[in-house]
């Protein structure tokens, strides 16, 4: 007998990240997904954006690792609450992850929630977590050839930050390239060239963000 | 390494239809997927088997629909199917291409069961 199904196998995830949604809209809370392969630089991008926002908006961080808090240790320096969520070995955070974490927070003191995904271009771009914005970095010693091989991650994000931009005459990376396949996979994608190492370009980014939170807590 | 959590919701997929449409064996389910959508067959295929055992899907052959990825090219106007993508029209050579399809996430389309 054959039954017909057509569901998305995901589907169980969507709706967990839709009552995740649900209760950030509730607390106005605004929520970003930080993605990116090892190394690109995310937490160094959180750092910055925490020391830029942190004046104006209350933030707050959950940090998905395979392991350890190196990362949770560097946010939480910065007096800001967070949430390290060790993935005990799964390559990316899922809705669930989140709703589990969220309990540790008060909503109602949060504007901004940034939650740093784990190291992968691959499975991270799948899962929902009920965010606003999904954001991806893209570090120049990694190479333009990047959009071409992962084309999901650049579809799913609103923008890109082609961090590392200050190794750019050390490195073999074609900036023309990356946008133009970049923006040939997702024509929406802002993208903001930015040195997380020496603040370069991290305006653009800034600004962007303080206005995505301003008009949605409008 | 997210195959393993896609067998898991598939089984999770079938044990909900199966308490619902009372049945009590799967045979066959037929997937699909865009090529681009980063999901390796050989290791779902895998994670599956040994996630299904002892289930009411044990042994049951997972068939695929792979959707090719497709570019819309603005100086042809026209959609083409492309083996693997690279931001370039394969034929008129022209950039000026965008991305429509191949990147589709995993559904469940049919189920054999008895």
């Amino acid at each position: 007998m054959k039954v017909t199904v057509v569901k998305n196998v995901l589907d169980a995830n969507d709706r967990i990240a839709a009552e995740n949604r649900a209760l950030f809209d509730k607390n106005n809370v605004y929520v970003i997904n930080l993605m990116s392969s090892p190394g690109a630089g995310k937490t160094t991008l959180v750092e910055r954006t925490i020391l830029a926002l942190k004046d104006k908006y209350r933030i707050g961080v959950i940090e998905g690792d395979i392991q350890d808090t190196y990362d949770a240790d560097r946010v939480a320096a910065l007096g800001i609450p967070v949430v390290q969520i060790n993935t005990g070995g799964a390559c990316h955070i899922d809705g669930n992850m989140i709703r589990e974490a969220l309990p540790t927070f008060d909503l109602t003191k949060i504007d901004l929630l940034i939650c740093e995904n784990v190291g992968n271009l691959v499975c991270p771009a799948e899962f929902k977590i009920g965010e606003n914005a999904k954001i991806m970095l893209l570090s120049t010693p990694e190479g333009a050839d990047k959009p071409a091989k992962y084309p999901l991650m650049f579809q799913e994000s609103a923008v890109m930050l082609i961090n590392k931009v200050d190794l750019l005459p050390y490195v073999d990376f074609d900036l023309v390239k990356a946008r133009h396949d970049a923006l040939s996979i997702n024509k929406n994608l802002q993208i903001f060239e930015v040195s997380c190492k020496t603040g370069v370009g991290l305006d653009g980014w800034i600004s962007w963000l303080t206005d995505r939170i301003n008009a949605f807590q409008k | 390494m997210h195959e393993l959590y896609l067998a898991e919701s598939i089984l999770d997929i079938v044990k909900e239809y199966a308490a619902r449409q009372k049945f009590k064996k799967v045979n066959s389910l037929l997937l699909s997927f865009g090529r681009l959508s980063c999901i390796e067959q050989k290791s779902l295929q895998f994670a599956f088997a040994v996630q299904a055992r002892e289930t009411l899907a044990q042994n049951a052959a997972l068939h695929f629909k792979i959707i090719p990825p497709v570019i819309h090219c603005f100086s042809c106007d026209k959609d083409l199917e492309v083996d693997t993508y690279a931001a370039i029209c394969p034929q008129c050579k022209g950039e000026e291409v965008i991305l429509v399809g191949g990147t589709e996430e995993l559904q469940i389309l049919e189920m054999d069961v008895d």
